[in-house]
């Protein structure tokens, strides 16, 4: 039997029906269906989190100069500060509250009698203390129950204080995963945000969508971006601010990092300003350079183009050799990864470039698209729980929408292979063979690990003591253990050497005690041959 | 009923209820955990769980979603329970209840019956538990999962010979440390919860994925039958308790203990120890206290040194600060996120008592605060270390107060699961860390100042390994001008002081400049500036948010020079003098220089060691320099400066002042022979040397320096000059313009903060320029003006909570102007919670202090008292703000909403 089957054999039959759509064997040629972005198994130790952790946890919360209120009892806000490692740092112009975890501290009796006089005053302690220009209100499971209208609160707030102030009904309970978040906080700053602001458009300029600077990954990006000559007008949301998003809109082009958490915004400025976006992928040297040139396409300056060329020959220069060793150490190890929405795929590129291949991967909370790529989205069926996100349409601005390139001029880069608005999800790097876990959860993992036996697991603080513990190396990619940046060319070298660190360190040849080991010397007693 | 006095906790000091509970639950042996709720629960408790402990951590959720909210969620929870079996195969499953679970009003109970009846072959134990993550902290969370678990299991009534012990969070290694103890009395024990080897455990070949230790429920059936409980916190509600449970119930002897921490509390636990078991002491563990009270005289000399701000649960609050207390270390702060009102009179005895003794006039109990409280009352009171889990690290950053990470969670740092702290060896664990840490301040500076005091800046003189430099001074004084002007880079020094906003007056509304506050030392101790703030030789007296390292500084220039384009100066005010650090100062400008050497260095000091550094100065591109001199006689600047420190000696008195002009004199003459553009700032010192200034200008005048700029004293608390009357700006300017007929003088100047960045009127409004240009903003009607009091903590800044206030400074507001008139002190009017209840007395007390004032500024204010004040006639203003600019707003919306009453009542 494939470890596959061996793995599922273990289920509940009524588990098992559920999963065996989840879990899936990679065949070559054949189309390769997955279920995703279903609801979790009640009791199977799942890795997703909640509505809320997406909308305030992933795209609100590392806004720099929004202060943004958790509306709910303690914990929820108190877990969500500053676990991510979303950096961002304030300058003479930008407030940044990073730093800071500001929540209503809602008790009994306010779930009792309602929590909006709280939330009211403490809009009000918030506006006095730091000074905003924009607050943004993040709601918790009991305050959708109790029926606090967070967003009457918000509009009275707007009017009260002259700031904006969002909100976002992003009770836990909503949705399957973090995903729903996403799409509800996208929405909110679609709806409120992008587009109010007036600055004049700048050549040359573009946003950086779905990056979150976890470990600063956003600044190195952006600092390869610069030194070619691109002007960023806002990046989201790592490191990012309300100020630069409202003139988001003014940008040429967006670039898609996250197509997970992100997409919705992305297509939406396409319709509603005009501004074309392209899949992008600033992890790992191939995809970064390949990304760089297709923006270089995009924008068709020969000036741009020969500047992207000399930066990518400079920065790839400089890590060559330490490239070189890492690969190495690391040539025909094989790996586990398993993150949030986009970040499995993104470094199956930057593996093969250390030669690593993937072996078992999979999304927390991944749609279809992010695994088969767009062509299925007009497949993917709505259920119950994708219909009880809002969805909203937007409409042709006829103020500020631009159109950059034409259809044509679009159709001949598509036809040139630059993606635009075009996504083909994991399945384009993953290779044939390897097993694709959607919705992992700890059984899978360490049953998974058994058959597989991957060198190194690449995953999160909840499984890596787990992966730990049956002696295989282990690194978070939600957090990076503390390190970063990972992306662009010297983010790879980062990454490379963290990897052939983790897996070359001696405390593998010590966790097995010797004299569990395998005999050092074998033979027989002499004479016995003879026999 | 909630007692916060706010309504928005700004980074909390507490987590939520099921934090506790799965904590508890991980004590058990072969049990699971199960959150009914969002799954998002299980996954944020588990994520923080495994940061702290560094092993995996299993907490399944019944996943609702937004069906299971207008059904219920049972059939989930039913699923999630016969999941978890499959999977996990557990005895023991611990199911929790979240906002949401509690929100719908899930009955779990019930849930389970039904459980049971369509299960009826299931033997796993399934303990309900009430956790709503508003109900509590992860404190009162952690005891009532174990209330629970006592009153769910079917126990066993028949008399035993075992004792339970039950205890509050501890650690792993802690809760080791117990169980060896109670072995070595030879007791028959039931430890609950026991988390020592689930939460802690050692590498395996084969990872187990039910936690396989823990306290059996065999064992926990025997509770009922012990001979007693003793119960290892002191701040267990009665109504929570487990022990009181197993009283009411079972009539199980039930006594209580604070945490075994420090010499006192480790004795208790181990006398009654002694005293259940009837056996004695053993000599191992009579050692181990003899080497604690050991230790605690080796380290006794240094601890009094500490201000200590302990936070975290409340019962490690109690004992914690009941160490610092036998140990010398004075806790300013006590503080717990968990709503326990009996902390005070637990400890506010034994802080009051060591108050007294070390001569420290203020502390603090607090309950149910956040760390925006802990951080205002660190800084207020000066606390020098921090104790408890990691969320103190932010204050640790921003103002450098070393903290050390104890309790639950450490979220930074490995070992979260090894802290020790319990017994007599985990308190001198404890109170080594404490210790060394104060050791580490003092030693860590200490030995720099020895070396530059008699290294590097004396030792050849001292030793007469070289000419008095005093004899020095003079002959330099009446040396011919060396023509040695040096070519330094590609602006010419006329074009930089045309962009350079200090110097010029045009320059300062187009061009920024950036002070980097590296210098935080200082040699000289004027009577206008108050240590603690360092000195200041210009600008507001040595105020800066952060000390920077030369790197962090170039890396902040680095940043500052991509935002602000119209960066034309970099300049080092302090907080301290600029040459007290020459290391530090050298080495930013020698960074910065590398990476442009366009910059226009600018360099601001009090002249002391001014002589010794010129040519380093020179070498370092330095073109301008600011040198502070309030007076050109020694009679006068023995008034003005209460100590000099030079090579080593303290010189007090015109000695010292005698010093300082002489290296004052000799240096600017070496920095003007040398080329540099040299500015003069004077202090105005109403009745000091008001009247002297014309001369000092003069004399500046004659060496050759290009402007002078004559300042009004910002009256700093706690300086000797605080009460000192401050020139008006039409004094200021009357001397301005008479000494403007010997030298240039400078009109425009801010009086910048250390770190200040930008143009100089980006952080001010528009007060200076007032002579100038006269002003358009409509003045007061009335020629009173308007009176106003401010809640401050140093008198810069409106930064004080109106209740924590315990004194006020007056201002007037007349003629445009904001005026500091006097400080009136009072008592405190909010002291917590528990003392509202005299809050009325207070209130009329306080009433009576302002019933003068118009007005009312303060950083926040409770909403009973701003409508007391309101009622009273005194309006409110809520900022954080400087306190001049915070007047002159408050006093302008006054006077606008005046004129509109005016303007209606006219009609």
């Amino acid at each position: 039997m494939d470890p596959r089957d061996i793995v599922l054999d273990k289920y509940s039959s009524k588990v098992y029906k559920n999963r065996k759509e989840h879990v899936i064997t990679i065949n070559e040629g054949e189309p390769n269906v997955i279920q995703a972005d279903t609801r979790t198994v009640p009791g199977i130790m799942t890795n997703r989190g909640c509505c809320y952790a997406g909308c305030k946890g992933v795209v609100i919360g590392p806004l720099k100069d929004v202060a943004t209120i958790t509306h709910g009892p303690i914990g929820c806000g108190f877990y969500s500060w500053g676990t991510r490692r979303n950096k961002a740092k304030g300058d003479e112009n930008t407030k940044a509250f990073g730093e800071y975890c500001l929540s209503t501290d809602m008790q009994e009796t306010d779930i009792v009698f309602g929590g909006e006089k709280k939330l009211k005053q403490a809009i009000k302690e918030a506006v006095e203390i730091f000074h905003p220009e924009c607050i943004a209100i993040a709601s918790t499971c009991p305050v959708g129950l109790i029926g606090d209208d967070i967003h009457a609160i918000a509009a009275e707030a707007e009017e009260l204080y002259g700031i904006k102030v969002l909100a976002f009904s992003c009770e836990g309970y909503k949705g399957v995963s973090q995903s729903g978040g996403h799409h509800i906080a996208n929405n909110g700053l679609m709806k409120n945000v992008i587009g109010t602001g007036d600055a004049e458009p700048i050549k040359y300029s573009v946003n950086l969508l779905g990056e979150y600077n976890i470990g600063g990954d956003g600044w190195e990006t952006e600092r390869i971006l610069k030194r070619i000559g691109y002007h960023v007008v806002s990046v989201m949301t790592g490191d990012g601010s309300y100020d630069a998003i409202k003139n988001s809109h003014t940008a040429d082009l967006n670039l898609v990092q996250c197509h997970r958490s992100i997409n919705y915004i992305a297509e939406m400025m396409k319709t509603k300003y005009g501004v074309d976006w392209m899949k992008i992928n600033f992890i790992g040297p191939e995809a970064t350079k390949k990304s760089l040139r297709d923006m270089a396409r995009y924008f068709n300056d020969p000036e741009l183009s020969r500047r992207t060329e000399a930066v990518i020959a400079e920065e790839e220069a400089a890590i060559a050799e330490g490239m070189a060793s890492c690969k190495a150490v690391l040539a025909g190890k094989t790996a586990a990864i398993y993150v949030g929405g986009s970040r499995s795929h993104h470094y199956i590129n930057l593996l093969k470039s250390l030669g690593v291949e993937v072996v078992l991967a999979g999304y927390e909370f991944g749609h279809r698209d992010d695994y088969e790529g767009r062509e299925v989205l007009d497949t993917i069926k709505k259920d119950a729980d994708s219909k009880n996100i809002e969805s909203i349409t937007v409409t042709k601005d006829p103020d500020h929408y631009k159109e950059r390139l034409s259809e044509q001029e679009l159709m001949a880069l598509r036809a040139a292979g630059v993606p635009m608005e075009e996504y083909s999800g994991m399945w384009e790097d993953i290779m044939d063979g390897a097993i694709i876990t959607d919705d992992y959860n700890h059984f899978e993992t360490e049953e998974f690990l058994k058959y597989l036996k991957p060198d190194i697991f690449f995953s999160g603080i909840k499984d890596k003591f787990v992966i730990q513990r049956s002696g295989v190396a282990s690194r978070q990619l939600h957090s990076y253990d503390y390190a970063g940046p990972y992306a662009g060319f010297k983010g790879a070298l980062n990454f490379a050497n963290d990897v052939a660190m983790a897996i070359t360190v001696p405390v593998w040849d010590m966790v097995q005690a010797p004299w569990k080991k395998e005999p050092l010397l074998e033979g027989s007693l002499g004479g016995m041959e003879s026999c | 009923m909630s007692k916060n006095l706010v309504n928005l906790n700004v980074n909390p000091c507490k987590m939520c209820m099921p934090m506790g509970t799965a904590n508890a639950f991980y004590g058990i042996q072969k049990c699971m955990s199960i959150l009914h709720g969002s799954q998002g629960c299980s996954t944020y408790i588990r994520r923080h769980m495994a940061t702290h402990y560094n092993e995996p951590v299993d907490i399944a959720s019944s996943s609702l979603t937004e069906e299971g909210t207008v059904y219920g969620g049972e059939r989930n929870l039913i699923i999630g329970l016969e999941n978890l079996i499959k999977l996990y195969d557990p005895e023991v499953i611990g199911v929790s209840t979240t906002c949401l679970a509690e929100t719908i009003g899930e009955d779990v109970e019930m849930i389970i019956h039904h459980f049971y009846e369509s299960h009826p072959d299931s033997n796993v134990k399934i303990i309900p538990v009430k956790s709503a993550g508003y109900g509590g902290t992860q404190f009162e969370g952690f005891i009532r999962a174990l209330r629970a678990i006592v009153s769910h299991v079917d126990m066993a009534t028949e008399k035993n010979n075992k004792i339970n012990i039950i205890t509050s969070m501890i650690s792993p290694a802690d809760t080791r440390y117990l169980k060896d103890l109670l072995d070595a009395f030879g007791l028959d024990y039931i430890l609950l919860p026991d988390l020592s080897e689930n939460l802690d455990g050692e590498h395996q070949k084969n990872y187990s994925r039910l936690p396989a230790h823990g306290t059996p429920i065999s064992e926990i059936q025997q509770m009922a039958g012990a001979r007693a409980t003793i119960e290892l916190s002191d701040t267990i509600k009665p109504e929570e308790s487990p022990g009181v449970y197993l009283f009411e119930n079972y009539d199980v002897p039930y006594l209580r203990l604070n945490l075994p921490i420090g010499l006192r509390d480790t004795d208790a636990l181990i006398d009654m120890l002694s005293e259940i078991s009837k056996m004695p002491i053993p000599e191992s563990i009579a050692k181990q206290r003899g080497r604690y009270l050991d230790g605690m005289i080796d380290s006794h000399k240094y601890n009094a040194a500490g201000r200590i701000a302990v936070f975290g649960e409340p019962d490690f609050v109690v004992s914690a600060v009941r160490l610092c207390c036998e140990n010398g270390v004075m806790p300013v702060i006590a503080a717990t996120g968990s709503n326990c009102p009996e902390l005070k009179a637990k400890i506010e005895k034994e802080i009051a008592k060591l108050a007294a003794i070390l001569f420290v006039d203020d502390y603090v109990v607090l309950n149910d605060v956040d760390f925006e409280t802990i951080e205002a009352e660190a800084l207020r009171l000066g606390a020098n270390i921090m104790l408890g889990n990691s969320d103190g690290r932010r204050i640790e950053e921003k103002h450098q107060i070393p903290l050390i990470r104890c309790a639950f969670p450490i979220h930074d740092r490995v070992g979260g699961q090894r802290v020790r702290t319990l017994g007599y060896e985990g308190s001198q664990m404890l109170l080594d860390q404490i210790t060394n840490t104060l050791l580490k301040t003092v030693e860590g500076g200490f030995r720099e100042e020895l070396y530059n005091t008699y290294y590097n800046e004396g030792p050849k003189y001292k030793y007469g390994l070289e000419e008095d430099p005093h004899k020095k001074i003079r002959i330099l004084g009446n040396e011919t001008p060396a023509q040695t002007k040096s070519v330094m880079s590609t602006l010419s020094i006329e074009e930089k002081t045309a962009n350079h906003p200090c110097f010029s007056c045009g320059a300062s509304h187009k061009n920024a400049r950036m002070h980097l506050p590296i210098a935080p030392k200082c040699n000289i101790q004027c009577n206008y500036c108050v240590r603690k703030f360092d000195c200041a030789n210009e600008s507001r007296p040595g105020v800066t948010t952060e000390i920077l390292s030369p790197e962090a500084a170039f890396e902040k220039y680095k940043l500052v020079r991509e935002k602000v384009p119209n960066l034309t100066v970099v300049g080092i005010a302090g907080p301290g003098d600029a040459l007290a650090n020459f290391e530090e100062t050298k080495k930013a400008l020698t960074l910065i220089h590398d990476d442009d050497p366009n910059v226009t260095f600018c360099v601001s000091t009090n002249g002391l060691m001014l002589p010794y550094h010129v040519k380093d100065l020179v070498r370092l591109n330095v073109s301008h320099v600011t040198v502070t001199v309030n007076a050109v006689d020694p009679e006068i600047g023995a008034r003005i400066y209460k100590h000099v420190d030079f090579m080593g000696h303290r010189y007090h008195g015109i000695a010292a002042a005698s010093l300082l002009l002489a290296n004052q004199l000799s240096g600017i003459k070496m920095l003007i022979d040398e080329g540099i553009i040299v500015k003069i700032n004077t202090v105005t010192l109403m009745g000091v040397n008001d009247a002297h200034i014309e001369e000092v200008v003069k004399a500046m005048k004659e060496m050759g320096c290009f402007i002078s700029n004559i300042m009004p004293l910002i009256p700093v608390k706690g300086s000797a000059f605080e009460t000192l009357t401050i020139a008006t700006n039409q004094e200021i300017n009357a001397i301005r313009k008479q000494c403007g007929l010997h030298l240039n003088q400078m009109y425009h100047c801010k009086q910048c903060r250390a770190d200040a960045i930008g143009k100089l009127d980006s952080d001010v409004s528009l007060d200076f320029r007032s002579s100038k240009e006269p002003t358009v903003e409509p003045t007061v009607a009335s020629p009173k003006g308007l009176r106003f009091a401010v809640a401050s903590k140093g008198g810069m800044l409106v930064d004080q909570h109106f209740g924590h206030a315990t004194e006020f400074y007056i201002y007037d507001f007349k003629n445009n102007e904001a005026q500091f008139l006097e400080k009136r002190q009072l008592n405190q009017y909010c002291l917590g919670v528990e003392e509202c209840e005299e809050k009325e007395d207070k209130f009329t007390r306080i009433l009576n202090h302002l019933k003068d004032c118009d007005g009312v500024i303060a950083m926040r204010i409770g909403d009973a008292p701003a409508r007391r004040l309101e009622k009273k006639g005194i309006q409110v203003f809520s900022t954080y703000d400087r306190i001049e600019e915070a007047v002159k707003t408050a006093a302008r919306k006054m006077i606008k909403s005046q004129n509109l009453k005016n303007v209606s009542g006219g009609i």
